[in-house]
């Protein structure tokens, strides 16, 4: 057996080599990424990136040798953001993403008047704090980030392999190469691309944050031209391509139903009565004082991979009415499961909580993928493309969620037993279906189709995620199993385009 | 020398967040009175605690979906003499919480188990006006059971391991009033969290494991004991945690915040007429100012009975 391994392994490496588009295209550099599909973009030339000037030419010359002075006089602290920038723009903007809805995912404080104030976009650095980063809203902000992100790459990898500039450090030999190589061109810089898109986008979800955003948006092209990647022709068609793409996605933002997703007094009192006609308790807000319903309007925000009517045709059918036998059923599970629980469902239910000062759901699930991304080794354009299909699945799922939540107005496991209990933070909008279900079973669903050897891994997490929120006493089981079953369907949305957008 | 216990700064505590301070504040660790060789001291202590109002950082709020919050704490204690000038200490505390509006859980269970050595390290009679001593304690607690730590104000405790250096300074006054100052060093381990990430301090943090940050105390107390054993005290106390965040506007407290608080109160203990080895002990403390904590008021009642007292000095 010993003596086989060797061959075996030479077997395997001769196979590799036979069939390098499919086997080693994680660790390529996806020359073809041009003319993959685009998601809001028309085409990757639908902002034009002008021809760089030659290699040879004198003001290329003065660049390399911009580049030169500042790698001769490179500063401990600027070594330090090489190293971090290293690991990839995509997952960097990812990790810094994540910490800003944990930082922005408070709730507004009552007002003396038991009122709550509305955070205001248009005057963020006032309180209440602007956003208030709640489940939807981060799950849209990931979307706009990451699918921003990824058109933007797009459309400079058409210009890169249009172009064909190489790296500074291939033309001139005395320029260090300080970040992994690769035979990437470098016209436009795809760091610079990357700052400019993922700036834009952050500083109109997340304005209060502008002066830290800029300047890490300068560090990485910054760290790009000290690592021998770019030069100052390469980064300023990078950035500006990179914010050209903004533009789309911030105009698509601007017109999305997002602004009236909060809907009025009228609109939740409606919602409240149509339940109540319906002969089911409508829910109410458990919070003290009651507070205005989590973005009940969220279910009309345009989704990414699916129309407004795919929305209403995927919707769950209604919970077991509050009347019902079953009903009462599941609320004396939740009473038994919050009453009884072992420390292990605690753990389950903590570890899933997500709560207030937490990336939220979509921000764990983005958590769960970037090790994957990282372990893969694929280059910047693919990985982006790896959180766009997650977190417009994501989205979807939240706005297939909300519009189930407030269709049906159901009540909360608290309201309809009110010595109930729960040991984690009870969410402020209806109980069905659950959030986090319907967030999982889409998430599992995308990241499963991206990296098939974590499937089971990813559906196991989904189903933790999922019966964490009848071990935490805010969910009914029936919540939890529709909710994951119609994520799991929304997910599919995302994996359809997937299958058919030139990357696999 | 008689022997007493102290609970103005309670036992309970925790309920204004200071989880820390309460088996630092428990019988006998920060006081000057030692026990005999071979005495044994043990005793049951019960304390009631709660508060609505509570530092939210420096701004004081009340917070509709927890009400008032009610701690109670009953501890077990033991406190042995190993030589006149070397005790021993352990205790035991059961911590039950709830809140009395919103939709939160009470939780209850097991809280910390402290143990400490006590030394009079330096004792100075001063002829016709009484004695000077100097006392050192090392102190240590740890969990004893894997408790939530995740659901602050109600979890039953922080969830660290910890080792406190004290230093004691107690003068006893011929007449029976007595003066105590004491200060103390406590070093904690970081805490296990179910989560896989947090924010707090203004940062985002994606590990499962939080930095505690160390804790300085000092307090004091004056006071009048009786060789029947009755004694009274008024006693003040003062927290300060060595770094930490804020508790974010309208999130919930987190393990690491800067909890700080000052406290004052006074206790009475009283022994049972002809019956001097048992004694009832009566204490009230409130905090008056504080950052991240409750603004607590406690109850503490016991009963201590002291084994060998015949052979006190």
């Amino acid at each position: 057996m010993r003596s086989l391994r060797p061959t075996l392994c030479w077997l395997l490496l001769a196979a590799l080599s036979l069939t390098p588009t499919t086997s080693l295209k994680a660790a390529s550099t996806d020359a073809g990424a041009g003319n993959w599909r685009m998601i809001v973009l028309t085409g990757p030339t639908q902002i034009a990136v002008a021809a760089p000037g030659s290699t040879t030419g004198l003001d290329y010359q003065a660049e390399l040798n911009a580049i030169k002075s500042a790698q001769a006089r490179i500063t401990p602290e600027q070594r330090k953001a090489i190293d971090y920038w290293s690991r990839g723009g995509v997952l960097r903007w990812n990790e810094i993403l994540i910490g800003l809805v944990a930082r922005y995912n408070l709730q507004p404080p009552p007002n003396v008047d038991n009122s709550y104030p509305v955070p205001d976009a248009n005057n963020p650095f006032a309180e209440p704090q602007f956003p208030f980063a709640n489940p939807p809203y981060a799950a849209r902000a990931y979307s706009y980030v990451t699918v921003a992100q990824y058109d933007a790459l797009k459309a400079a990898w058409y210009y890169k392999y249009l172009y064909n500039r190489p790296a500074p450090w291939r033309v001139d030999s005395s320029i260090q190469s300080l970040m992994p190589a690769s035979d990437l061109p470098a016209y436009p810089s795809e760091d610079a691309v990357l700052s400019g898109v993922t700036a834009e986008m952050l500083k109109l979800l997340f304005p209060a944050a502008v002066d830290e955003i800029t300047l890490k948006a300068a560090e990485q092209r910054q760290a790009a031209m000290l690592a021998g990647r770019a030069t100052s022709t390469d980064l300023a068609a990078g950035l500006a391509l990179g914010q050209a793409v903004a533009t789309a996605f911030v105009a698509r933002a601007g017109a999305d139903g997002m602004r009236t997703a909060g809907g009025s007094p009228a609109i939740w009192g409606a919602m409240a009565a149509g339940a109540a006609a319906r002969g089911e308790i409508p829910w109410k807000s458990m919070d003290v004082p009651a507070r205005p319903p989590m973005l009940p309007l969220f279910g009309s925000v345009r989704a990414w991979m699916m129309t407004p009517a795919d929305i209403v045709r995927e919707r769950p059918g209604p919970p077991p009415s509050t009347s019902s036998e079953l009903m009462a059923r599941d609320v004396a599970e939740v009473r038994r499961y919050v009453d009884t629980g072992t420390r292990e469902e605690l753990a389950i239910a903590n570890f899933w909580a997500d709560g207030p000062s937490t990336p939220t759901p979509p921000g764990h699930w983005n958590f769960i993928a970037q090790p994957y991304v990282r372990k893969a080794e694929m280059s910047e354009v693919r990985a982006a493309r790896t959180f766009a299909l997650l977190n417009m699945a994501l989205h979807d799922a939240a706005v297939g969620c909300w519009e189930t939540k407030y269709f049906y107005f159901n009540p909360r496991p608290s309201h309809m037993d009110p010595e109930l209990k729960s040991i984690i933070g009870l969410p402020n909008f209806p109980s069905y279906t659950s959030g986090h279900s319907t967030f999982s079973g889409a998430a599992a669903e995308v990241l499963s189709y991206v990296f098939p050897s974590g499937a089971a891994e990813f559906q196991r997490q989904a189903s933790e995620a999922s019966i964490s929120r009848l071990y935490g006493g805010i969910h009914y089981r029936t919540d939890l199993e529709v909710g994951l079953a119609h994520g799991k369907r929304i997910g599919g949305y995302s994996v359809t385009f997937a299958r058919t957008d030139g990357a696999d | 020398m008689l022997m007493h216990s102290r609970f103005s700064r309670g036992l309970c505590t925790f309920a204004s967040f200071v989880g820390l301070a309460a088996p630092l504040g428990a019988q006998t660790i920060d006081d000057g009175i030692m026990l005999s060789q071979k005495q044994v001291l043990t005793g049951n202590f019960y304390s009631y605690d709660t508060w609505d109002e509570y530092w939210e950082g420096a701004l004081k709020r009340t917070n509709g979906n927890i009400g008032t919050i009610t701690t109670e704490v009953n501890t077990i204690t033991a406190n042995y003499g190993v030589f006149d000038r070397f005790n021993v200490i352990g205790m035991v505390p059961y911590v039950w919480t709830r809140a009395s509006q919103g939709v939160l859980h009470g939780i209850d269970g097991f809280q910390d188990l402290t143990l400490a050595a006590k030394w009079n390290a330096l004792e100075k009679p001063m002829t016709s006006y009484g004695t000077l001593r100097t006392i050192f304690v090392v102190a240590a607690g740890i969990p004893m059971t894997d408790y939530n730590t995740e659901l602050l104000p109600l979890s039953i405790g922080l969830g660290t391991a910890r080792v406190s250096w004290r230093g004691t300074v107690h003068y006893q006054a011929t007449p029976g009033w007595f003066l105590t100052g004491s200060t103390a060093y406590t070093m904690r381990s970081k805490v296990q969290l179910d989560r896989p990430y947090f924010y707090t301090n203004d940062e985002f943090v994606m590990s499962d494991r939080v930095d505690m940050p160390n804790i300085f105390d000092y307090a004091g107390s004056a006071g009048f004991m009786k060789s029947n054993g009755f004694m009274t005290s008024v006693t003040f106390s003062q927290m300060r945690t060595l770094g930490g965040g804020d508790i974010r506007r309208q999130d919930m407290p987190f393990v690491s915040n800067r909890m700080n608080a000052f406290r004052a109160g006074g206790m009475v203990m009283y022994p049972i007429p002809k019956l001097e080895s048992l004694a009832v002990n009566f204490a009230l403390a409130h905090t008056f100012d504080g950052r991240n904590v409750g603004e607590a008021t406690t109850i503490t009642t016991g009963l201590q009975y002291t084994f060998n007292r015949s052979f006190t000095r």
